[in-house]
């Protein structure tokens, strides 16, 4: 038994002085990486203060200040790149976008990106990326389209992101085949689909034609970018035998808007016996102020919930014709009467 | 006898050392987690929220009790943040101070009819007001149900959004925390909670309920607090995410999918740790239905939240945290060690269960009966010293890996007064904090067994610019 102890104790101060020297390793550490960051950082502010006016001018189109950033020291100039681009991100006025492009090509910054997105270091590759599509360099738009397919699922979001910046025509067909690709980001997927508006649109179509198994997909797209020409598609849809892809193509419908041959469609999904459809067509409606309309959606007020609530939205927005069909429900002590005394309601105005 | 008590000195020694090397093992996969985050989550990510045609509607739900200091500024940085598509609802759970007078002038309430369908079963709503001001805040008056989880379920029911955001009304959020929030559910359609790490707000300068620069607060009792957060959401939090087993979505910032909310029921009221049993509630609902699922989390500080600076009201927090802690782990028992549960069943949990669940007792065990053994002769003073340097020094060692990862990952308290300070409560924190923590644990975990419950009394202060 003492022995075990002792083996026991022995061990006990082997770990302790490991843990000692692995603290006191770490205390360095800490203390050599905040002397380099604090170090970085003062280099950095310095480099700002100094170049901050010399970038604005120089955006604005003074050729001194252009030489200015031209003559800098090597060393200095991704620190004067970091200050063109960071402001793009937000910033997309095409102007600007160009402007800086030439800046950072008469710098020869270009090459470096470059030499970036062929490293080995996911990192850089992934800010090559970023670069490429903020600053719109469209040459190497192949090469950030097979960046779509990088083993790294960081690089392939900076791809798409890139794709999104660069809006060149030449890729959209690269995005669009992409859309059911869930290794892919879902938000930037549409993202994507969304910088190029209804340019998207007829692909779209004639993708659906012939892969009616990612109809969802398409459907889910069209609510994005498409436009009045993908209503008889949509409206076809309405009927699918597939309820989430009925519940999409009455949300797509929705957003581009029911016209009134659509309008049949939408309204004969309000009888479906899925509530999601009924929901989703009862919002669809919100744009067709018909007095036929109007009252199937009034009796939806006696539906479930989430029906209920979007058929009074719908009313609500409708104007006067769908106020009054709300008014006449606001004094029963139902749902119907509680929902339709809400979207009566009014913000009393400032006394 | 003497025997008996040197084995369990030892046994403790090997606890502390067990502790660190934990710790260590956590380090790697939260530095490689938190790299990989902020490589997907760049400036250029976060625009992606501004380029949708229509981002996820999310609702921020505030509870608030007794928050008469604070709710006005908690709202206005709600108002201030720099997601659009957001409606604010705040909850007043029965104060019995000024709360809902304060909002009411703050923001011009006006009584509004109660007309949403309650999923959720809640204490009795009073009424419901809407803002002329800010179109977009609903505030709720409803009965005290003597818990955060029943306000939290009436904001739940009123919310429209896809999204929901519960926090606290004594915490400030980051401008961009709603969009850092909600790019992962948008980067991922199987996201269905998104915790965020708290930070403390103590010290720091926050101007309109935005914090503008992060500073080390002078009371100790703060600082201490600081280094407390550092180690369990950078530390033990990044790790269990690298592996999809987020245990604890701290209830001052955690974002949710609003239909999986509904689907398991929403918040327990009887719950005293409500966000961690929710955590793991939806943890194990999806496992169960074998439904794809991740409950990811955010590195980066998206709230800030004021820390106990006197004694009575940090006893009282770490009694209630003690007695949710306790309460949830017996409530889950059936999924600790359970591999139906992965990561969560088998690593998380159980982590949990035995080093915070079973660490407190047997360190304060082991500081008492050795130390009394030590002054009756019947333990040498080698053990007893071996006992307190590696207590002393695992709790060093582990705070200083985080202390790292916050330095790596998030830059904070980067001024050198500012690494003094800290590197001094690091020292300081085993000279006396970290060991009336344990008892203070001992004594919740008694009141545990005994099924106290209750939230107790924390002093609010205003947030205030320094």
């Amino acid at each position: 038994m003492t022995a075990v102890l002792d083996a026991f104790t022995r061990l006990s101060f082997q770990l302790l002085q490991a843990t000692l020297v692995a603290g006191a390793l770490l205390l360095i550490v800490i203390l050599v990486e905040r002397t380099t960051i604090g170090f970085l950082e003062f280099r950095r502010r310095n480099l700002e203060r100094r170049y901050q006016p010399v970038v604005r001018r120089a955006l604005a189109g003074d050729p001194e200040a252009r030489q200015a950033l031209l003559a800098s020291p090597s060393r200095q100039q991704p620190a004067i790149a970091r200050l063109l681009i960071l402001p793009l991100v937000k910033d997309r006025n095409p102007s600007r976008v160009a402007e800086t492009r030439a800046i950072l090509r008469a710098m020869s910054f270009i090459p470096t990106v470059l030499r970036y997105l062929r490293s080995r270091w996911s990192w850089r590759r992934a800010l090559a990326l970023q670069v490429l599509g903020v600053l719109q360099v469209r040459e190497y738009s192949a090469a950030i389209v097979s960046a779509l397919d990088d083993p790294d699922p960081i690089i392939r979001s900076a791809a798409l992101d890139a794709l999104t910046d660069l809006q060149d025509p030449a890729t959209l067909p690269a995005i669009v085949v992409r859309l059911h690709d869930a290794s892919l980001p879902h938000g930037r997927r549409l993202a994507a689909l969304a910088a190029f508006g209804s340019s998207s649109e007829p692909l779209l179509l004639d993708l659906m034609a012939v892969d009616s198994q990612h109809a969802i997909n398409y459907v889910q797209a069209l609510a994005i970018c498409g436009t009045k020409r993908s209503l008889p598609v949509l409206c076809g849809l309405t009927g699918d035998p597939r309820p989430e892809v009925c519940v999409a193509a009455l949300e797509a419908l929705d957003r581009i808007g029911v016209d009134e041959t659509a309008a049949d469609y939408v309204l004969a999904a309000l009888d479906s016996g899925n509530v999601g459809i009924r929901a989703a067509s009862a919002k669809a409606l919100r744009g067709c102020a018909d007095p036929a309309v109007i009252a199937r959606l009034a009796d939806r007020l006696d539906d479930v919930w989430s029906v209920a609530v979007r058929a009074a939205h719908s009313l609500r927005s409708m104007g006067a014709p769908g106020l009054a069909a709300l008014k006449a429900r606001e004094h029963r002590p139902d749902t119907a009467g509680a929902l339709a005394r809400h979207m009566l309601w009014r913000e009393p105005g400032p006394a | 006898m003497s025997l008996i008590v040197t084995a369990f000195s030892l046994v403790v020694t090997l606890y502390f050392v067990s502790w660190v090397t934990a710790r260590g093992v956590f380090f790697p996969a939260a530095a490689y987690f938190v790299w990989r985050h902020q490589r997907r989550h760049s400036v250029r990510s976060r625009a992606l929220v501004d380029r949708l045609a229509s981002p996820p509607l999310v609702s921020i739900v505030v509870p608030a009790y007794n928050e008469e200091l604070t709710v006005v500024d908690s709202v206005r940085s709600l108002l201030a943040l720099d997601y659009e598509a957001r409606e604010i609802v705040v909850v007043n759970d029965g104060s019995k101070d000024g709360t809902l007078e304060v909002l009411r002038k703050a923001f011009e309430l006006v009584p509004a009819p109660v007309s949403f369908a309650e999923p959720l079963k809640t204490a009795p709503v009073k009424a419901f007001y809407r803002s002329i001001v800010a179109p977009e805040l609903l505030v709720i008056d409803k009965d005290n149900a003597g818990c955060k989880a029943d306000a939290s379920n009436a904001g739940i029911n009123a919310a429209s959004g896809e999204l929901v955001l519960i926090t606290d009304a004594d915490t400030a959020l980051e401008f961009d925390a709603v969009t850092r929030g909600a790019l992962h559910f948008l980067d991922d359609p199987d996201v269905v909670a998104v915790g965020g790490n708290v930070s403390i707000a103590n010290g720091s300068r926050i101007e309109n309920g935005v914090i503008t620069d992060v500073a080390l607060p002078r009371s100790w009792l703060a600082r201490f607090q600081i280094i407390e957060y550092m180690r369990s959401f950078l530390l033990f939090r990044q790790a269990c995410a690298s592996r999809n087993a987020v245990v604890l979505i701290s209830g001052a910032f955690g974002m949710f999918r609003r239909d999986a909310l509904l689907a398991i029921g929403g918040f327990d009221p009887k719950a005293l740790a409500e966000d961690m049993d929710i955590t793991i509630r939806l943890q194990t609902h999806f496992r169960r239905q074998r439904k794809p699922m991740r409950i990811a989390f955010d590195p980066n500080p998206l709230a800030w939240t004021q820390a106990p600076e006197d004694f009575a009201s940090l006893r009282s927090q770490r009694y209630r945290w003690r007695r949710g802690l306790m309460q949830t782990l017996w409530q889950h028992r059936r999924v600790i060690g359970n591999p139906r549960y992965g990561t969560v069943g088998l690593g998380a949990l159980p982590y949990v269960a035995f080093f915070e669940g079973v660490g407190a007792p047997l360190e304060v065990a082991g500081y008492a009966i050795t130390s009394i053994a030590w002054l009756l002769g019947s333990l040498d003073t080698s053990h007893w010293r071996l006992l307190l340097a590696t207590a002393f020094v695992s709790g060093v060692a582990s705070t200083l890996l985080a202390v790292l990862l916050n330095d790596l990952a998030l830059r904070r308290y980067t001024r050198p007064r500012e690494l003094l300070g800290l590197l001094a409560a690091v020292a300081f924190e085993g000279f006396g904090y970290a060991q009336m923590n344990s008892v203070l644990s001992c004594i919740a975990t008694v009141q545990a067994a005994r099924g106290k419950g209750g939230w107790g009394e924390m002093k609010r202060r205003q947030f205030r610019a320094r």
